[in-house]
């Protein structure tokens, strides 16, 4: 099991590093969809890898040697695709959160404070929805028909998956 | 396979736990619902996997690693990633100005919405709206930032976040929209 561990860090490390440079040098303006393309490689990777080497890898002692080897195999790729996951999830708070946001723009500010009506005027809800819209049309979340949004079927699926989860969770916007 | 067995088990219970909690809570912190339900999770798991046999009385002996350790952590490992996802779905999913959107478009089919309606959804209208309804007493509280003469200044901790938040803008190269 440790093997399939070994390589899944592996490959997510280089990733990282070629994510990183890939959004400093490209800037993508699909971040996910430039993510998934430069992940999607290391999946085959680490299967030709996981074949390839030996079950110690050259340097695991042998009491992490032992469990079956489709057992490591599964186990390695299930969490090299949560990390991406969770990594993804990392972009998104680091690019969307809305608190940390108003937080950075508090600490630019003149003698770091705003008042009310200059926090709403630098990401209030205006700014704020105008960036998401974009963001749902770009993603084709959402169509403009005349002066009217309307749901593709992808945000259709979306859609449904947040009434779903409202049903069930009842977090409140408040 | 004994951690993984253990630690999706303890998932399923993480998950139900907090969706009948979140029921209940009546207050506007529902991480501390969240992390409740992963502290609880995380010691089930932890007291199972101490208590229960190597083979958990089903598991084929091919399938048992040799190293417990490896076993334990990679099981905790796996629901700490789970926890996080299912933990940000939840607040995305109900809480996210993109979602809502989707979700109020989804109710009311094909008749569509301007922008001024999406607005209104956040609270456009009001003097203060939805986003800084939620945020701004958190902030506060939570010694963020303080109120004077009729303004917000932001105090240490937030100056930690905020050079935090741009360290890692700077990081995936993230533009600040305002």
């Amino acid at each position: 099991m440790l093997k399939g561990l070994v390589l899944c860090g592996l490959l997510i490390m280089i990733w990282l590093i070629v994510q990183a440079a890939v959004f400093h040098l490209v800037a993508p303006r699909k971040a996910f969809a430039s993510m998934l393309a430069c992940f999607a490689p290391t999946v085959p990777l680490y299967l030709v890898l996981y074949v390839m080497t030996p079950a110690d890898v050259g340097f695991l002692p042998s009491g992490f040697v032992g469990a079956d080897w489709r057992l490591g195999l599964v186990n390695g790729l299930a969490l090299q695709v949560l990390l991406f996951l969770t990594a993804g999830l990392f972009y998104s708070h680091a690019d969307r959160s809305i608190t940390v946001r108003l937080l950075i723009e508090l600490a630019r500010a003149p003698q770091q404070r705003l008042t009310l009506a200059q926090m709403q005027a630098v990401c209030g809800v205006e700014v704020l929805m105008a960036d998401r819209l974009e963001i749902m049309l770009a993603n084709r979340f959402l169509s403009a028909q005349g002066d009217r949004f309307v749901l593709t079927p992808k945000g259709w699926i979306g859609g449904s998956i947040g009434l779903a989860a409202r049903k069930i969770l009842r977090m409140k916007a408040l | 396979m004994k951690g993984l067995v253990l630690s999706a088990a303890a998932l399923v219970l993480l998950v139900i736990g907090s969706a009948v909690a979140l029921r209940f809570y009546r207050g506007n912190k529902e991480f501390r619902v969240f992390l409740g339900a992963f502290g609880a999770a995380g010691a089930l798991y932890a007291g199972a996997f101490w208590l229960l046999p190597p083979d958990l009385g089903f598991l084929p002996a091919g399938w048992r690693e040799t190293a417990a350790l490896v076993d334990f952590g990679n099981g905790f490992l796996l629901l700490v990633l789970m926890f996080h996802g299912y933990w940000c779905f939840s607040y995305f999913a109900c809480l996210s100005p993109s979602m809502s959107v989707m979700v109020s478009l989804r109710l009311r089919g094909r008749e569509g919405m301007t922008r001024a309606e999406a607005l209104a959804i956040q609270g456009s209208d009001q003097p203060v709206n939805l986003i800084f309804q939620r945020r701004l007493p958190k902030l506060l509280q939570g010694g963020y930032v303080r109120e004077e003469a009729g303004a917000y200044r932001i105090l240490a901790p937030g100056e930690r976040v905020a050079a935090l938040g741009s360290f890692l803008k700077r990081l995936i190269n993230a533009q600040m929209i305002a």
